[in-house]
């Protein structure tokens, strides 16, 4: 690929974004690195603490409830997002009328902003007015499940990490519907003929087919379920206790609340790591499959 | 008939989600133009009577208009900045036969990884130290950094169709690689332009992350920072103009994705199935 030699012109297009990149993105790397061995309230000099803000990150006892936390913010998002984006994208397969409107409409809230969604699941969930939720629960005769969603401590982990799977089902949707309908239908037309069921079809034949894609999202709907953070911020900051601490949450409250720059930049280090592990470990179970079935 | 019991059904499921999907959307629009009473006794029943009071309220308050006017800056300034560094760099990265390129092409699209926080501790800083945390500039910087890995990768993707015969015939008229990139293969890449321009505009109109960790000063906001001190703003009985000033906020991204919608989806997919 390519046929242009030129060293100097490649340098002259290729450095402006190079450079930017690096100042934006890798700068902060560096430094956040370089801040976690470093104790730093903000004002006066740093002082190197070595490994000091690791060893105490592994003793906090509010990062393991952030990191568990985060585990089940991580399973809740995942699941609505792939779970729902796939069912529905199946669905939408047997339509035959107005599919793009459908998917025009359905992929909506991905377009708005996080704050004025964590606004509205807000309102859903208040009892003060009675909110959506509850009045539906009401409505339904479920008197006795109706709470302040936000305040409760079992449910406000729920509660915050339903508006982020909710907000991305369309687009793992869109992701999914484009991989069945790219399907050759060759491919199931013959089980068809030879009597196999659409349920068979689907999950014998198709779904398989387009294992590939689920590693993708899946890739994506990790990395982005660990640095989940706008909607619990902004719904409750971490409340009631820590219940619903995510580790960037917790991460944001140290640096910017507790003026603990050198530690708040241990656990962004640590988030980085875990999302780098993430993709890589997915990666490698995508190139075993692929391994296996060549 | 068993058949047609069928579609019905399925018909059905469909309408269930998709009301979930949009209903807390219509509702917000709902709210923004119904009467304070009529929002405290019957939320969520359709308006009786529909009243542009708290747009008025909201309007006349004049911080939205800053605040509109801060998004519009930051969105416009990073989105040309995208589009500029990201085509040229994806130039260099598709069009030149160069050694090690490849390293420099898993270079960017490593960046796709890093989750945005990493940048709040060390940007505030630098900022700090700089003095320019409440200016545009320290929005644009990141906003444009975190998305080069994918415009990049967008752009190599879209170059590599161009062949290299057009390229080869150019040089041998004589064409230079600035002129050849600024005659032929960037005016080629319109669709990736509007593909990442859509997008992006959105996501970046939309960032509450980066606001909420440089701008304090009311001047400087943002949309989505200012709408979260509207929140309660008002006061606890009006949430008719906190409504309002939602509906206003999200009006240009839903606007954009209505009218740019096959360009949204695509960019936003893309970044999904390149990843």
């Amino acid at each position: 690929m390519g046929v242009i030699k030129s060293k100097r012109w490649f340098l002259a297009f290729l450095l402006p974004g190079l450079l930017f990149y690096i100042l934006a993105v890798f700068y902060p790397i560096e430094e956040s690195i370089r801040l976690s061995f470093m104790s730093w309230g903000g004002i006066g000099d740093k002082t190197f603490v070595g490994f000091q803000n690791y060893i105490d990150m592994f003793r906090d006892r509010v990062f393991y409830e952030a990191f568990f936390n985060n585990l089940i913010y991580l399973v809740i998002v995942v699941a609505m997002q792939l779970g729902i984006g796939l069912f529905f994208a199946i669905l939408l397969t047997y339509m035959t009328k107005r599919v793009t409107l459908v998917k025009t409409l359905y992929y909506v809230p991905c377009i708005i902003t996080t704050v004025a969604i964590a606004q509205l699941f807000r309102s859903m969930y208040a009892t003060e007015p009675m909110g959506l939720l509850n009045q539906f629960l009401q409505a339904v005769g479920l008197d006795q499940f109706v709470t302040s969603w936000l305040a409760n401590i079992h449910t406000a982990l729920a509660s915050v990490s339903f508006p982020e799977g909710w907000r991305f089902t369309g687009m793992y949707m869109v992701i999914f519907y484009a991989a069945l309908v790219s399907l050759d239908p060759s491919v199931y037309e013959a089980a068809k003929v030879d009597g196999a069921s659409e349920l068979q079809i689907l999950f014998r034949i198709k779904i398989p087919l387009i294992k590939d894609i689920f590693l993708l999202t899946l890739t994506m709907c990790l990395t982005g379920a660990l640095r989940g953070f706008d909607i619990p911020f902004l719904l409750t900051n971490g409340g009631p206790g820590n219940t619903t601490e995510l580790l960037s949450t917790y991460m944001y409250k140290k640096a910017f609340s507790s003026n603990q720059y050198g530690y708040g930049s241990t656990v962004a280090v640590f988030i980085i790591l875990e999302s780098i592990l993430v993709v890589f470990i997915l990666r490698k179970i995508f190139s075993e499959k692929k391994e296996a079935k060549s | 008939m068993k058949k047609k019991a069928g579609k019905i059904i399925f018909g059905i499921v469909i309408l269930v989600f998709l009301i979930i999907q949009i209903y807390p959307v219509l509702w917000l629009f709902m709210a923004s133009v119904k009467p304070t009473v009529e929002l405290s006794s019957t939320p969520f029943a359709l308006p009786k009577s529909v009243t542009f009071e708290n747009f008025i309220k909201v309007l006349s308050d004049g911080m939205i208009g800053t605040y509109m006017w801060n998004s519009l800056k930051v969105t416009g300034v990073s989105l040309i900045l995208i589009i500029l560094l990201s085509g040229t760099a994806g130039y260099a990265l598709s069009k030149f036969r160069i050694r090690g390129k490849g390293k420099i092409y898993a270079f960017f699209t490593f960046g796709i990884m890093i989750p945005v926080q990493i940048t709040l501790i060390p940007l505030f800083i630098f900022y700090s130290r700089m003095g320019i945390l409440n200016t545009s500039f320290s929005l644009i910087l990141p906003q444009v950094g975190f998305a080069l890995p994918l415009s990049v990768m967008m752009f190599v993707s879209f170059y590599n169709f161009v062949p290299d015969e057009l390229i080869e015939a150019a040089i041998v008229d004589g064409c230079n690689p600035g002129r050849i990139f600024i005659r032929i293969v960037f005016p080629l890449a319109r669709n990736t332009v509007i593909t990442i321009a859509s997008m992006y505009s959105i996501l970046i109109w939309n960032d509450f992350i980066f606001a909420n960790t440089f701008i304090s000063e009311n001047s400087a906001k943002t949309v989505a920072m200012g709408l979260k001190d509207y929140v309660g703003a008002f006061g606890n009985v009006d949430w008719g103009a906190t409504y309002a000033a939602i509906a206003i906020s999200i009006l240009p991204p839903l606007i954009i994705y209505f009218a740019l919608n096959k360009w949204v989806t695509a960019g936003m997919t893309m970044g999904a199935t390149k990843g």
